[in-house]
């Protein structure tokens, strides 16, 4: 079986007809990461012995006809998600010997299918960027080009999957985080809807806008894997109680009289013409597939960036005041409390993630509250409006998901203004709440992968694969050379 | 930006810079401050009555004692003495 090639449902089938067992299936995918990861960097942790034991488990299981959709199936796990027992580091220094107490309830949910965890991947600190390049150690590269940036911050998760050291993988996304990496390494991420996925023992960094979700070779995969993490957990008090359905259930219905929105500012001078380009041509695709094309504004977009940053710097500051170094993670030195407390964070963060909490204590300071963090909920509320707006008219909404390709390392990651405007594309979606998933659409002449998003309503992921799904099932990817 | 205010912003952050380490932070945050200053030309106001992202907090669990995780588990990321975290004298 080549390994490269199969899907989640092609792995379940192969284990199931004892065509493999999931002991030989974890031993490839290890086999793999020990030639692969040295040139990507993808993971942090690989977890040989515990991946080995748990597929063992899974074989007694499949042998006993009780396997489940993801028994045996090995995945990445992006490391700002606790794993009891295993090192969840958030790609800092501040947490390079943590080893949580408790696994996260995503963790809980894998564990009661019987999945098989390979390691823990790479990630921008604290899931602050889109390089995976503030990450204190593995710094992810892309598979496309190695000298290029895989996007962040979940950017090992996605590099994973498109070099083929996992099937899928979970990741998060507060601003992007999830399906700009996935534009970069031309593979398939999902972000759920606030509250569709359980946030207990992801790392917080911004709660209002965090949200884990899969990152898999294709839409399908990807609603396989939501399937088993998503639900109401007593947990995480921001959970739904919206019943989860099979969120594939819509795979392979038509999308003839679907109305596809392309709002107009997200197709602006800021864009590469090669990536409007693409995403242009894929809206004739769906024209051709029957649906109809919707012309609309998003006028606060503008504004959006600045929002984001503002609601996420102060909610990171408040999340990110817990590491002191007294209970767990990097203890500094200091003859009081205050000169300990201090020593430890300066040591423990890096430049991104002190330049955002800085940030976030100057929205929220006196005589600044009211000028920048409420006029950015002013914002987020004018954001929703406008999305509901457009849904008056159109199902799904059709957007670039970054401005241009992945760059080259060190070619903008250092200039966190630039950086940060970087984003437009995507963060309107987490200040909404709202579902989106991001797919390859085409490539640039440097045979770099572009992707394209499409933006749901409220707990529709299943449109969104569907719609997903009726474009990949007519787009020819083009493997990397770990792929092929 | 100027220097005061990084100060005030490293004691509300609880963060240490060098003289050195304090210039570059103040000319990053300036531009960052720059690019947040947009949001001061939409005239719009937020309106606390209406966000909550739909969670209903009558629905939260019920207030009840559980077993929680082993003592020495959660204290296994820390050094400490006798159970308990050690943390350096705060009062002479």
């Amino acid at each position: 079986m080549d390994i490269n090639k199969v899907s989640l449902s092609g792995l379940r089938k192969a284990l199931d007809n004892k065509e493999i067992s999931a002991v030989e299936l974890a031993e490839e995918y290890i086999s793999k990461i020990k030639t692969v990861d040295p040139e990507i960097e993808g993971y942090i942790t690989v977890t040989e012995e515990q991946a080995l034991e748990s597929a063992k488990r899974a074989q007694e299981l499949i042998d006993g006809g009780d396997s489940r959709p993801l028994t045996g199936i090995p995945l990445a796990i992006k490391d700002n998600i606790c794993t009891d027992g295993i090192r969840t580091t958030c790609a800092s220094k501040m947490l390079e010997s943590f080893v949580p107490p408790y696994n996260a309830t995503v963790i809980e949910k894998l564990n009661e299918q019987g999945y098989v965890l390979l390691g823990k991947s790479s990630m921008d600190e604290f899931a602050m960027g889109g390089s995976t390049q503030t990450a204190a150690f593995s710094k992810t590269k892309n598979p496309y080009d190695t000298d290029r940036v895989p996007g962040g911050s979940s950017g090992g998760s996605a590099a994973i999957v498109s070099a083929g050291t996992a099937p899928a993988a979970l990741g998060s996304d507060t601003g992007g985080s999830i399906r700009q990496p996935s534009s970069f390494c031309g593979v398939t991420g999902l972000k759920p809807t606030y509250g569709r996925v359980s946030r207990y023992g992801l790392i917080a960094f911004a709660s209002s806008l965090d949200q884990i979700g899969p990152i898999a070779n294709s839409a399908e995969d990807c609603g396989i894997l939501l399937n088993a993490v998503a639900g109401t957990d007593e947990h995480d008090a921001t959970s739904a109680r919206v019943p989860v359905k099979d969120f594939n259930e819509k795979i392979g219905q038509s999308i003839a009289g679907m109305k596809i929105a392309l709002p107009q500012e997200f197709f602006g001078e800021s864009t590469d013409e090669e990536v409007k380009q693409a995403v242009t041509d894929a809206a004739k695709e769906y024209e051709k597939l029957g649906a109809t094309l919707v012309d609309c504004h998003m006028s606060s977009l503008k504004y959006a960036v600045a929002a984001y940053y503002l609601i996420s710097g102060a909610e990171a500051a408040s999340n990110l005041s817990r590491f002191d170094g007294i209970k767990y993670g990097l203890r500094g030195e200091g003859r009081s409390f205050d000169e300990m407390i201090r020593d430890s964070r300066s040591r423990g963060f890096g430049a991104e993630v002190k330049r955002r909490i800085l940030l976030g204590n100057y929205a929220l300071s006196s005589g600044y509250y009211d000028a920048y963090y409420r006029k950015a909920l002013a914002l987020k509320q004018q954001i929703i409006k406008e999305y509901n707006e457009i849904y008056e008219k159109a199902d799904v909404i059709l957007t670039p998901t970054a401005p241009t390709v992945a760059y080259r390392i060190g070619e903008q990651e250092t200039d966190p203004v630039k950086m940060y405007l970087a984003d437009i594309c995507t963060v309107t979606v987490n200040i909404a709440s709202l579902p989106a998933i991001s797919l390859p659409c085409g490539y640039n002449s440097d045979g770099m992968p572009i992707g394209m998003s499409l933006v749901g309503k409220r707990f529709d992921e299943a449109t969104l694969i569907q719609t997903a799904d009726a474009y990949q099932r007519n787009f020819a990817a083009v493997p990397n050379k770990y792929r092929a | 930006m100027d220097i005061q205010t990084i100060d005030h912003l490293c004691e509300l952050s609880k963060l240490n810079f060098n003289d050195e380490e304090k210039q570059k932070v103040m000319e990053e945050m300036s531009a960052i401050i720059e690019l947040m200053d947009t949001v001061k030309e939409i005239d719009l106001t937020y309106d606390d009555t209406k966000d909550n992202n739909s969670i209903k907090y009558s629905e939260v669990r019920k207030d009840e004692a559980k077993p929680s995780y082993p003592t020495e588990k959660l204290l296994s990321n820390t050094e400490p003495q006798d159970n308990c975290y050690v943390v350096p004298k705060m009062v002479e």
